[in-house]
């Protein structure tokens, strides 16, 4: 039986790949005031954007990659323009409905064109590196070092730019900021377009470190929503920190309990956070 | 063709009843559910597992009931003082785990295997008819629960579970307990979803946990939205409205040739995905809405 570290490292990429739709979870939780079940289907998406560009059409998986992260942006945008925006003024939980109305349209389009089979990228196979009795594989460092870019990129974004500002801004107090001359639709778009490529890009990822199929965004929502209730919502630091604490307890948790209950393990931290410390980790707002 | 529309006639109504659990708790009481499936899943279980261990239906039947109405109260109790997109999650993450719990336990539940041999009730009564016998059965429990829950709906008990759904902090103004009115409601309709599950179970005569997948409780908030939620008729046509687009696709595969197998499956769901959201922006009072100041 391999080390407890091995368990925590598995974790930790894990932890990596949920960190990016996490993000863009949270921070359209936080701008939009509802909870976008489509989010992690938006991984899906982009897995299979991937997979049509490296296997159908040739493309290195780098390329591909960026081609996901392009066409899941793409995809968000389309859906907010179709269901969200007409609904803007209505209560959280109707577009949380619609929502899991769109995530199962886009489950089942991917479905329909590509059917139930497990697919894999056309990559070459390399060989896992030993490291101080750790075993890791080339893509998980790869992984973890595009998530950190990343996750670095959208905090910087929303600290130092113009746009990411008037995001913040719109979330805080989205009838001040329009007042104030914020750009609302604009800024909505811009943050829908990202959330969607982040989480098109985690979709990549969850197919080489895993495997390709319609279910593979569907499987992991309750850890994304564990991972943004823990981190707190609207904090792209906080996302980034429950990700990995998500990722690290659900596969350290598969020491005490069947690996079929991964699913429950992000369960009772979603309602341990809900009931003790509802703002999660970064905590003021909520 | 009697068979077909027997045996499709009984699974509206177990819909139904399933719709008419989740209108008590959203429909009057503004109460967010993802997870109804589940209680209906308690009562199926309950029921079929006390049923193969030898217990009479008589007590077996009640217990399905009572303990998916339990399970409700407590995950009341526990989660509806959240904020309601917190309940959304918290509700379908409950009934997430209570179908791994029902795949994974089988020591208790028999696992992926599932529970056959369901006993049947009266089946040596009906020799050749026992299907009719069992839709009358389904309907008749159907119109009980109909008739009591229209009571329910223009009772004081009703009138202040709308009051709590239109301004909870009025109701609460007004001297009502409203969390305890809460957990009542959620209870009852998680009852009524368990006595859903009770009939499907002995219907079928064999239950099995992926008969609750999640896309289950969106179904029947696809019925409620459908039919008008608020309204006990809405939730009704709705869950017959649902069965013609389920249904109806159904036949599609005899007029476009290469939809077949998962195709059609999926392009089914696709059909379900774009009603509820088109219904949700165009019309979200749905085909009935409720009438207001209606007694």
């Amino acid at each position: 039986m391999p080390p407890i570290a091995q368990y925590v490292f598995n974790g930790i990429v894990t932890g990596g790949i949920l960190a990016l739709p996490t993000v863009a979870f949270s921070l359209l939780w936080w701008l939009l005031r509802f909870p976008n079940f489509a989010v992690s289907t938006y991984l899906t998406v982009g897995a299979y954007a991937a997979l049509a560009l490296n296997a159908g059409a040739r493309a290195p998986l780098e390329a591909a990659w960026l081609g996901a992260l392009l066409a899941t942006g793409g995809v968000a945008l389309a859906v907010d323009r179709i269901a969200f925006r007409p609904m803007r003024d209505r209560r959280p939980f109707s577009l949380a409905i619609a929502s899991i109305g769109v995530a199962f349209v886009l489950e089942n389009v991917v479905r329909f064109v590509w059917g139930n089979d497990f697919r894999a990228y056309d990559v070459p196979v390399t060989r896992a590196a030993s490291v101080a009795g750790l075993r890791i594989g080339h893509e998980q460092l790869l992984i973890l070092g595009v998530t950190v870019a990343l996750m670095a990129l959208a905090q910087a974004f929303l600290l130092h730019t113009r746009l990411g500002v008037a995001m913040r801004a719109t979330a805080d107090n989205p009838l001040l900021s329009a007042v104030k001359g914020v750009p609302t639709n604009h800024v909505i778009a811009v943050a829908t377009f990202g959330g969607g490529a982040l989480a098109g890009g985690a979709g990549v990822f969850l197919g080489l470190d895993a495997s390709i199929d319609p279910l593979m965004g569907g499987g992991i929502i309750i850890s994304v929503f564990a991972a943004a209730i823990l981190g707190g919502i609207g904090s792209a630091p906080g996302a980034f920190a429950g990700a990995l604490i998500v990722g690290i307890v659900e596969e350290t948790g598969t020491l005490i309990v069947p690996p079929t209950y991964k699913t429950a393990i992000g369960f009772v931290i979603i309602l341990a956070v809900l009931l003790v410390r509802p703002s999660g980790l970064a905590g003021s707002r909520s | 063709m009697i068979a077909y529309l027997t045996a499709i006639l009984t699974l509206v109504g177990v819909r139904a009843l399933l719709t008419l659990g989740l209108n008590v708790q959203w429909g009057l009481t503004g109460l967010v559910n993802l997870g109804a499936i589940a209680f209906f899943a308690v009562g199926a279980y309950t029921s079929a597992l006390l049923a193969v261990g030898g217990v009479s239906l008589l007590l077996a039947w009640p217990a399905g009931v009572a303990l998916a109405a339990a399970a409700g109260a407590a995950l009341a109790i526990v989660a509806l003082r959240l904020r309601e997109d917190y309940l959304a999650i918290v509700t379908l993450g409950f009934a997430e785990v209570l179908r791994l719990f029902l795949l994974n336990e089988a020591w208790l539940t028999r696992g992926a295997n599932g529970v056959t041999a369901i006993p049947r009730p009266l089946h040596a009564w009906f020799p050749g008819q026992y299907h009719l016998f069992y839709l009358i059965l389904v309907l008749a429990a159907l119109g009980l629960v109909y008739a009591a829950l229209e009571r329910v709906r223009r009772s004081p008990f009703g009138r202040v579970l709308r009051a709590i759904r239109e301004d909870e902090v009025v109701a609460a103004v007004a001297g009502k307990p409203v969390f305890r009115f809460k957990v009542q409601a959620f209870a009852l309709g998680a009852g009524v979803a368990g006595l859903a599950g009770v009939l499907f179970a002995h219907y079928l005569a064999y239950v099995e946990p992926n008969m609750f997948l999640p896309q289950e409780s969106l179904y029947v908030w696809l019925a409620l939205i459908l039919g008008g939620s608020g309204n006990n008729r809405g939730a009704l046509l709705g869950s017959l409205v649902l069965l013609g687009l389920l249904e109806g696709s159904r036949f599609a595969k005899d007029v476009i040739p290469f939809l077949t197998g998962v195709r059609l499956a999926a392009a089914q769901q696709i059909l379900v995905g774009v009603v509820l959201v088109v219904m949700m922006i165009r019309r979200p009072e749905g085909l009935l809405p409720e009438t207001p100041g209606s007694k």
